[in-house]
């Protein structure tokens, strides 16, 4: 029908009558929409009307043309080329009219012509610079000189800030544009700070710097009383957030979502990916995540923040944090026995243990986590349950952590925690405790999976360059530390500053960061040996290509801390570089590792490699020191791994 | 204690392995994370509805009013107009939620509300919800006025429009409607030139009726 009538409604746009021409017009559009082949037909009739001066064919005229435009490659061509001028002037026109009782809405003449003229201004400068140069003078006019406290101004000026954002650079008009912008945000109409929340968004694509300007009432707009405004904010802070913000906008959001138990789903769900997707605001969202359904206490709360933890998990499948508040969910939900994502939870986690072998290797990868939730699982030494099948394995993370009454994530992060779980460095032969697998032997390293595991830990373990072993990682505020926002921000400020190479994630080069993490960030000046050798020392480790010779002293006045000097020497003939030195302890011991002489080994006894450990044993007396180590190595470029089982220590230590 | 510390940088070298050996600075909010949102963002206007309603229809895409609803207070549709294909039981459907979602929207909150996609610009005059759906990109402020023109012709009509003359002169507000949008579109601007063309249609029907009678009156007289 669209087809028959084409003709007819062609030849109508020419009728005498305007009204008959400002229907024809309409008509046309719908048609082209339908069949837009025949879009062709309209362009010549359609650029005619743009002429008119009747402000209702003219609208319409004008849609028409915008429409063409979108549908039509070979339309916008013709327009772009013929009509930008002429629109301009009638925009002009219409800019500069004076007052015409009949169009006059708010003191503005006609502002839906000028909206349809902004709009179809904006299709033809889309991508054309000579076009966007021809409406530059005019746009700035409508931007300076419109009136905004009507709607009808607003909605121009809203108009225009959309067109300039959508024309070819620009900068002089941005720059304007951003200040409508900014100034919509503070106005007291929810709908104009919703449009302009909107409009920012946008806007952040074209010009971060500008927008950047802004945070702070965007900021503001996250606290206001409307969701959809909330939302958008949300949204836009997200959006906003770079290396060099994220500090205060993490505290803002982190306020937020302690406010936002009571917040309706929506902003949560767009709050959580927004934090999700910064990954350093992890560790802090956690806890106070925790913190927040710890004082909440009851039920409903406790699930309503695991359902949203839930949301983010299913976001970032593969993120650590993720992984880690799982493992806490797992923990909420076992407190909450009666809920039936428990049984689901814990029947999901049992199968992926059982059923799902042949994807051990990628399991492997998600060894970092477990390895420290189980680690700190066993640290809490409350394990009522028996270590009997694998599921029972799970809910004995989560009993014994729930005796300790914090999650193992929680504590890995809380700053008040005395026990601090050392990373592991056998991390196969954590797995598979959890997965209720015999223990492999800590020295068998083969196969590809364990070595991507390594690789994983390493990556994990690996932050920061050599270089920048002093500079990001400054221990000082750390060992202060006390659970404490402002600390643990001070903290995610020193991971977030930017040092040249400080996070070379997959290589395992950088030996001295690895002592770095391993460190507890105690910038402890080397400690005194004034007690002397007063304990043989021991060989530690050693094989075929490696020794490794621990000597023993105390510092006077304090038993239950041994001062450990590891001396590292080469065996072999060639040189050891990027030598790496890791070691994790049970957890009644707390380990501290000072920053290695250097990371490369001589070769043939001709050097040594010493490093300064710390071990403090809470059960000194009652149970004997034992330690695990994990040497990474390079020969001739080649990654060598060497791991052991150190329980030679004296007894008394 | 440091080992927060020790942790977080596990998490941040996991990521960052994650990133494919991509340094700190591009890490906090990677890239290609943000390239994903955004395109969300861009794409949610075209955003296809759900399944129950046409998807792909040409119609809907470029800037239109897709439909104009009055509801009163108490949940009562007094007039819609539908500029998009939608089937009866789309039709019910459509009117059921959105009055429960306009009708308990609180007084302070903005005009704009976020449904399947589209959005629905809504404004309240007295008793009536003035509910007009466009597309996500289209300019809201201006639909606003759209409501508002189309309010003041109808004041202008009825003399201090309330609902009642609504109710009882539907057709007549039906007529007031199509004249000022067609096909979705605004077609006239100025209130003047739609009172006068009402206007215009109604002397028509006066005479036409007055026609009618008298033919009637002549028949009768025959008869």
């Amino acid at each position: 029908m669209a087809r028959d009538l084409a003709p007819d409604v062609e030849r109508l746009l020419q009728f005498r009558d305007p009204n008959i021409r400002k229907k024809a017009a309409l008509c046309s559009i719908r048609i082209v929409k339908k069949v837009p082949d025949l879009a062709e037909n309209f362009i010549n009739p359609a650029a005619s009307l743009l002429k008119e001066k009747h402000h209702g064919v003219l609208l319409t005229g004008i849609q028409l043309c915008t429409d063409l435009c979108r549908v039509s490659a070979e339309a916008l061509e013709y327009f772009r080329k013929k009509c930008t001028e002429g629109l301009v002037k009638v925009l002009k026109d219409v800019v500069n009219s004076p007052y015409a009782p009949e169009y006059d809405i708010s003191g503005i003449a006609d502002p839906f012509l000028h909206i349809r003229l902004l709009r179809l201004l904006r299709v033809l400068g889309q991508g054309d610079a000579d076009a966007s140069d021809c409406m530059n003078d005019i746009l700035a006019q409508v931007a300076t000189k419109t009136e905004s406290n009507k709607n009808a101004g607003n909605a121009i000026l809203y108009e225009c800030v959309e067109t300039i954002m959508s024309i070819e650079d620009n900068s002089g008009l941005r720059v304007l544009a951003i200040n409508i912008l900014g100034r919509f945000l503070s106005n007291r109409d929810n709908n104009i700070r919703y449009v302009a929340l909107n409009m920012l968004m946008k806007a952040i694509t074209v010009d971060t710097q500008a927008v950047q300007r802004h945070r702070p009432t965007i900021l503001e707009r996250v606290k206001d009383s409307d969701a959809s405004i909330r939302k958008r904010a949300l949204e836009l802070v997200y959006l906003l957030v770079n290396e060099s913000n994220v500090k205060p906008l993490t505290k803002e959001l982190i306020e937020y979502l302690e406010a936002g138990n009571y917040v309706k789903d929506e902003v949560w769900h767009a709050l959580i990916v927004v934090i999700t997707n910064a990954s350093n605001l992890h560790g802090y969202t956690v806890r106070s995540l925790y913190r927040a359904v710890q004082t909440s206490g009851e039920q409903v709360t406790e699930s309503d923040a695991v359902d949203v933890i839930e949301v983010a998990i299913k976001h970032h499948t593969t993120d650590l944090t993720t992984r880690a508040m799982r493992i806490k969910d797992i923990i909420v939900q076992d407190k909450g026995n009666l809920v039936l994502e428990l049984q689901q939870r814990s029947i999901e986690f049992n199968s992926v243990i059982e059923k799902h072998q042949n994807i051990r290797s990628a399991l492997v990868e998600r060894m970092p986590v477990l390895d420290e939730a189980t680690y700190s699982g066993r640290r809490a030494g409350s394990l009522s349950a028996a270590v009997s099948t694998s599921q029972g394995a799970a809910l004995n993370l989560s009993n014994g952590v729930a005796k300790a009454a914090a999650p193992p994530l929680v504590d890995l992060l809380d700053l008040s925690s005395d026990d601090t779980p050392a990373p592991s460095s056998s991390g196969n032969d954590f797995l598979q405790d959890l997965l209720g697998v015999d223990l492999s032997p800590a020295s068998s390293q083969a196969g590809q999976a364990q070595k991507s595991g390594t690789d994983v830990l390493l990556d994990l373990l690996s932050i920061g360059s050599p270089s920048a072993q002093d500079s990001s990682f400054t221990p000082n505020a750390l060992s202060k530390s006390s659970q404490d926002d402002k600390t643990s921000m001070g903290a995610l400020e020193r991971l977030s500053s930017p040092s040249a190479s400080s996070i070379q994630a997959s290589s395992p080069a950088g030996g001295s960061p690895m002592m770095d993490l391993l460190d507890g960030f105690a910038s402890s000046p080397p400690l005194p040996e004034a007690n002397g050798l007063a304990y043989p020392s021991v060989v530690a480790f050693e094989s075929n290509s490696l020794r490794v010779m621990f000597n023993f002293s105390k510092q006077p006045g304090n038993p239950r801390t041994t001062l450990i000097e590891a001396t590292f020497m080469n065996k072999s003939s060639v040189v050891y570089t990027d030598f790496i030195f890791q070691a994790a302890v049970p957890k009644f011991l707390q380990l501290h590792l000072d920053p290695a002489s250097s990371n490369s080994l001589p070769e043939s006894g001709n050097g040594s490699i010493t490093q300064k450990l710390r071990l403090t044993n809470s059960q000194h007396g009652k149970k004997a020191l034992v330690m695990r180590i994990r040497i990474n190595y390079k020969v001739n470029s080649k990654d060598t791994l060497e791991e052991g089982q150190i329980s030679n220590f004296p007894r008394d230590l | 204690m440091p080992e927060h510390s020790t942790q977080a940088k596990c998490l941040l070298a996991q990521h960052n392995s994650a990133q494919q050996n991509a340094s700190w600075p591009n890490t906090i909010l990677p890239q290609q994370n943000r390239a994903l949102f955004k395109d969300r963002i861009m794409r949610h206007g075209r955003r296809s509805s759900p399944s129950s309603f046409p998807t792909n229809n040409g119609t809907r895409q470029l800037s239109m009013i897709h439909f104009v609803l009055l509801i009163s207070r108490q949940g009562k549709v007094r007039l819609t107009k539908w500029y998009s294909p939608y089937s009866q039981k789309e039709r019910t459907k459509v009117l059921r939620e959105l009055s429960g979602l306009i009708l308990t929207r609180g007084p302070k909150l903005c005009n704009f509300v976020e449904w399947r996609g589209f959005k629905v610009v809504y404004k309240r005059y007295a008793s009536l919800y003035f509910c007009m759906c466009v597309n996500q990109d289209d300019n809201e402020l201006e639909i606003l006025e759209v409501i508002h023109l189309f309010v003041e012709i109808l004041d202008r009509y009825f003399g201090s429009v309330c609902e009642l003359d609504l109710i009882f002169n539907f057709h007549k507000a039906y007529y007031i409607l199509d004249e000022i949008l067609i096909a979705g579109e605004l077609q006239e601007s100025s209130k003047k030139t739609v009172a006068r063309l009402v206007a215009a249609q109604d002397s028509l029907v006066e005479a036409a009726k007055e026609e009618a009678s008298s033919l009637s009156n002549i028949i009768a007289q025959a008869t």
